[in-house]
C-alpha cells in the first residue's frame, strides 16, 4: 500500500547535487561531475577533459600555450577562475545558500501553482496534524459485502420495492460519492438534519465518501456504523477546513475564498493577520507562503549571487500597471485560473496576458521609425550635403524626399542649388 | 576560454557600419566600412601566412559617412555605400573609384549577387538600385531603380532571393533573376525608363513587433533570419507552404536582467550565418555575441561581453573565423568616441565552435 508519490520533497531537492557554474541539478554526484567535464572544464582545442577549471588552465598553458580566462558554459556571474569547483565541492558558503533558497522558493511556488490548480492540500500536510488523504482502498470483503448488498438493493429496486432512488439528496450523493472528494465545498454544505434522513439502506453509498472525506465533519456519518464500513481514517481532533473555505479565519474584507491556499505551509502558521491586507490588489493571490525569506525569483537570485540585495518582494506596491515580478504573474495567472468560480474582488485588475507588443523591460532603442543609424546621421559631425554641381543628378530632386536625417539644424540645404 | 582572439590593428576612428569578409576561403582579408567617412582594408595574415592582428592595407576616403561595404566578383573589387548618398565601385588593385548611382537619401545597404553579377543597394530614399557592373565598359548605363513601400533598413540575398525589411516592419522578398532580367531590360534612353515597378514574390509582415534591425538569409537559402530593436530574433522559410510556416519562430536575446526584474533589452544589431555549419552568430547593444543553431533551436555559444555596443560580425568564407565589430553605441550618439571603443576582434574558432549541437 505505497503512497502515491507528487513529486520530491523540498528536502530531497535540496539534497540534489547542483553545478556551480550553471545551477543545474543533477541525480547523482557522478552525473554531475561528468557534466562539469563535459560542458565546464573541457579542452576546445583538443577535447581532453579536466577534472577542475584550474586543471584546465593548467592544461591550456601547457599543452596549447595559451591562457584559460573564463569558465566555458557558466552563468555571467560564474565564469571566474578564482574558485575551485570539482563536483559539490569548493562552492562558496553564500552561493550555496542562496541556491538553497532559490530551491526552496521554486519549491514552494510551484507547491502553490500546484494548490492553486488542483486544490490539494499541500504534500506535507499530514506534518501539520491534518492527516494526509489516504488512497481509497476496501478490503476483499468489504467490497464483497458491498457487492451483495448492492445486488440485493437492485433485485429491491427492481421490484419496487425501495423509494431510495427517489430521496434527492441521498440520490444525488450517492450517485456521485468521489464527487466529495472533490468538492469539499459540497460536502460541507448539506445541512446535518439532510444526512440524518439517510435511509439506513444507503449506509454503505453514504459511507463511501467518508473514505476520501472522513476528516470534513467527524461523526457525521457515526449513523451507520453498522453496516460494518469502517471508515480509513480515523476521525482527528483538528476539523479539516475545506480549501476555500474561510470559516475559522475572521472574514477579511474584500479577500475572496483564496481557494487551494492551504491554512499553512511547511509548518509556519501563518496568521491571516500576516496577510498584506494592506495591499488589496494582492487579495486575488493564493497566500503566499512564508519561508523566513522573500521570494526571489531567477533574474534576482542572479542578482544576489552578483552580490546586490535584491529588493523586497514581500512590499512592492502591486499597481497594477507596473511591471511585475514573472513569479507574481505565475501565481496571479495560476490563481485567477483556480478561482474563476470565485468572482473577482472589486478594482482588481487581473494583469492581461503577456502582450508582445509591448516590451517587457526598459528599451534601449525604441524609436518606431528612425533607425539607428538615420538618428545618428542626423548628428551635425556626419552632416553632408551633396554637391550636386558636380554630378549628373537623376531627374528632379523634390525636398520631400530628401530625408530629413541630413538635415539639421545647423546643415543649410539649398534647394536651388 | 582559450586565447585564441586577436584584436585588429589600427581599427576605424569612429562607429563601425559593416564589416565584410572576403568571400574567398583561402582568404583572411575584410573590408570594414566606418562613420569616420573610411573604408578600410585589412589582412589578417601577416608575411608567414599565419593569422594575427593583421595589417591594415588601404583606406578609402569617402565625401560622407559609410554605411556598408561589400566584396565584388572576386576579392579585389568592393562597393560602398554611404550618406554621401553614392554607391560607388572601388577597385582595390588601382584605388580607382566609380560612382555607380547616386539616390536621393543616404544609402544605407549594398549587397553582391555572384550568381546573377548585379549589385543591389538600398536607401533611405525609399528605393533600390540596381546595378550591373560589367556596364563599366558602358558609362551611359545607369542604375535600374525600383521604389520600395517604406525605407529600407537591411537587406541580404541568397543565390535566388533578395530580402529586404522595411520600416512599419514590411519585408520583401525579390525574386533576383527577375531584378536581374528587369534591370537588362530596363531602357534607360527614356527618360524615367529605368524606373520600374516590380511586384515583390513574397510581402511580408515582420514576425517581430518592433523596428526590423537586421536580416540574414541561411546560406542554404532556404530562408532568413530577422532581427528587431527589442532584443528579439525570428526565424523563417521562404517556402510558402503553410507546413514550413509554422516552423517559424522567434526568440529573445540580448537582454540584460535588472536588479528590479525589468530588463534593459538591447537591439540586436548584427546577424552572420556560418558558412558551413549553417548556424547563426548575432550581435548585441550589450556587447554580447552569441551562436545559435536555428533549425535545433538551440544557443551553441555565448561570449563574454564586449564593453561596447557590437555593430558587426562575420564569418570568414571558410567559416574558421568570427570578426566582431564594437562601437560605442549608435543609440547614445555621444559626440566623441573614447579610445579604444572602437575595436575589431577576430576569433578563431575550434572544429566545433560554431557547429550544431543537433536535434535535442
Amino acid at each position: 500500500m505505497g503512497k502515491k508519490r507528487r513529486g520530491p520533497s523540498l528536502e530531497e531537492l535540496l539534497a540534489r547535487p547542483w553545478c556551480y557554474y550553471c545551477e543545474r541539478d543533477f541525480d547523482d554526484l557522478k552525473i554531475l561531475i561528468s557534466h562539469q567535464k563535459a560542458k565546464h572544464f573541457k579542452c576546445d582545442r583538443c577535447q581532453r577533459r579536466l577534472n577542475t577549471a584550474g586543471g584546465l588552465s593548467v592544461h591550456l598553458s601547457q599543452v596549447h600555450k595559451e591562457q584559460l580566462t573564463e569558465v566555458d558554459n557558466a552563468l555571467p556571474n560564474r565564469m571566474g577562475l578564482d574558485v575551485e569547483i570539482f563536483g559539490m565541492e569548493g562552492i562558496p558558503e553564500d552561493v550555496l545558500k542562496a541556491h538553497q533558497q532559490r530551491v526552496a522558493t521554486q519549491f514552494q511556488q510551484a507547491e502553490v501553482e500546484r494548490q492553486a490548480v488542483t486544490g490539494n492540500p499541500p504534500a506535507g500536510a499530514s506534518a501539520n496534524g491534518q492527516p494526509a488523504k489516504k488512497p481509497k482502498l476496501e478490503a476483499a470483503s468489504d467490497l464483497k459485502k458491498r457487492l451483495a448488498e448492492h445486488r440485493a438493493k437492485r433485485a429491491e429496486a427492481l421490484a419496487g420495492g425501495s423509494s431510495g432512488d427517489v430521496t434527492p439528496t441521498s440520490a444525488g450523493q450517492s450517485a456521485t460519492p468521489t464527487g466529495f472528494a472533490q468538492s469539499p465545498q459540497a460536502a460541507a454544505t448539506p445541512a446535518p438534519d439532510q444526512q440524518q434522513s439517510f435511509p439506513p439502506a444507503y449506509g454503505s453509498a453514504a459511507a463511501a465518501p467518508a473514505f476520501s472525506f472522513p476528516q470534513t465533519h467527524p461523526g457525521q456519518f457515526q449513523p451507520y456504523p453498522a453496516n460494518g464500513n469502517q471508515p480509513l481514517d480515523m476521525p482527528v481532533p483538528q476539523p479539516y477546513v475545506p480549501n476555500g473555505y474561510p470559516q475559522p479565519f475572521p472574514a477579511i474584507p474584500g479577500q475572496p475564498p483564496t481557494y487551494g491556499a492551504p491554512p499553512s505551509f511547511l509548518q509556519q502558521p501563518t496568521p491571516p493577520e500576516h496577510r498584506p491586507s494592506a495591499l488589496p490588489a494582492a487579495s486575488n493571490l493564493p497566500q503566499r507562503p512564508t519561508f523566513g525569506a522573500p521570494t526571489v525569483n531567477a533574474h534576482q537570485m542572479q542578482q544576489m549571487h552578483m552580490g546586490h540585495v535584491p529588493q523586497s518582494q514581500a512590499t512592492p506596491a502591486y499597481n497594477g500597471d507596473g511591471p511585475v515580478s514573472q513569479s507574481v504573474d505565475d501565481l496571479i495567472s495560476g490563481a485567477a485560473n483556480a478561482a474563476a468560480a470565485s468572482k473577482p474582488t472589486e478594482g482588481v485588475e487581473k494583469p492581461a496576458k503577456k502582450d508582445k507588443s509591448k516590451p517587457s523591460g526598459h528599451m534601449i532603442y525604441s524609436h518606431e521609425t528612425i533607425s539607428p543609424e538615420e538618428r545618428m546621421a542626423e548628428l551635425p559631425r556626419y552632416a553632408f550635403v551633396p554637391d550636386t554641381t558636380s554630378q549628373t543628378v537623376l531627374g528632379e530632386v523634390p525636398p520631400a524626399v530628401v530625408v530629413g536625417a541630413i538635415q539639421t539644424s545647423d546643415t543649410v540645404l539649398d534647394p536651388a542649388r | 576560454m582559450s586565447s585564441n582572439q586577436f584584436i585588429v590593428a589600427s581599427p576605424p576612428t569612429d562607429a563601425i557600419s559593416a564589416l565584410k569578409f572576403s568571400p574567398d576561403p583561402n582568404s583572411a582579408r575584410i573590408v570594414v566600412s566606418s562613420w569616420d567617412k573610411n573604408v578600410y582594408l585589412y589582412d589578417l595574415r601577416d608575411e608567414n601566412g599565419s593569422v594575427g592582428e593583421g595589417k591594415l592595407l588601404q583606406k578609402f576616403e569617402h565625401r560622407a559617412p559609410v554605411l556598408d561595404v561589400c566584396f565584388g566578383e572576386d576579392e579585389n573589387v568592393i562597393y560602398t555605400a554611404g550618406l554621401d548618398w553614392d554607391v560607388k565601385k572601388i577597385d582595390l588593385n588601382t584605388s580607382e573609384q566609380t560612382v555607380l548611382s547616386s539616390h536621393e537619401a543616404g544609402v544605407r545597404n549594398v549587397v553582391y549577387s555572384r550568381e546573377h553579377n548585379i549589385v543591389i543597394s538600398a536607401s533611405w530614399d525609399s528605393t533600390l538600385h540596381i546595378h550591373r557592373p560589367d556596364a563599366g565598359a558602358n558609362p551611359d548605363s545607369i542604375a535600374t531603380i525600383v521604389p520600395l513601400p517604406s525605407k529600407p533598413f537591411s537587406i541580404s540575398l541568397t543565390d535566388s532571393r533578395l530580402v529586404v525589411a522595411m520600416a512599419s516592419r514590411a519585408l520583401h522578398i525579390y525574386d533576383l533573376k527577375a531584378l536581374a532580367l528587369l534591370s537588362a531590360e530596363a531602357d534607360s534612353s527614356v527618360p524615367g525608363g529605368n524606373r520600374v515597378e516590380v511586384e515583390p514574390w513574397q510581402r511580408r509582415e515582420s514576425s517581430l513587433r518592433f523596428m526590423t534591425r537586421c536580416v540574414a538569409c541561411m546560406p542554404d537559402g532556404a530562408g532568413y533570419v530577422s532581427s528587431s530593436i527589442e532584443g528579439r530574433v525570428a526565424v523563417e522559410w521562404f517556402d510558402p507552404s503553410p507546413e514550413s510556416q509554422a516552423r517559424k519562430y522567434a526568440f529573445k536575446c540580448h537582454r540584460q536582467p535588472a536588479e528590479d526584474g525589468v530588463d534593459v533589452i538591447y537591439p540586436v544589431n548584427a546577424l552572420a550565418f556560418h558558412p558551413v555549419f549553417g548556424t547563426f552568430a548575432t550581435g548585441g547593444g550589450d556587447g554580447g555575441v552569441s551562436f545559435w543553431d536555428g533549425i535545433s533551436k538551440r544557443r551553441i555559444r555565448h561570449y563574454p561581453k564586449h564593453d561596447t555596443s557590437v555593430s558587426a560580425v562575420a564569418f570568414s568564407g571558410n567559416g574558421k573565423y568570427l570578426a566582431v565589430a564594437i562601437s560605442p553605441g549608435f543609440e547614445d550618439g555621444k559626440d566623441d568616441v573614447a579610445e579604444g571603443a572602437v575595436q575589431i576582434y577576430v576569433r578563431e574558432l575550434g572544429e566545433t565552435e560554431a557547429k550544431g549541437k543537433g536535434a535535442k
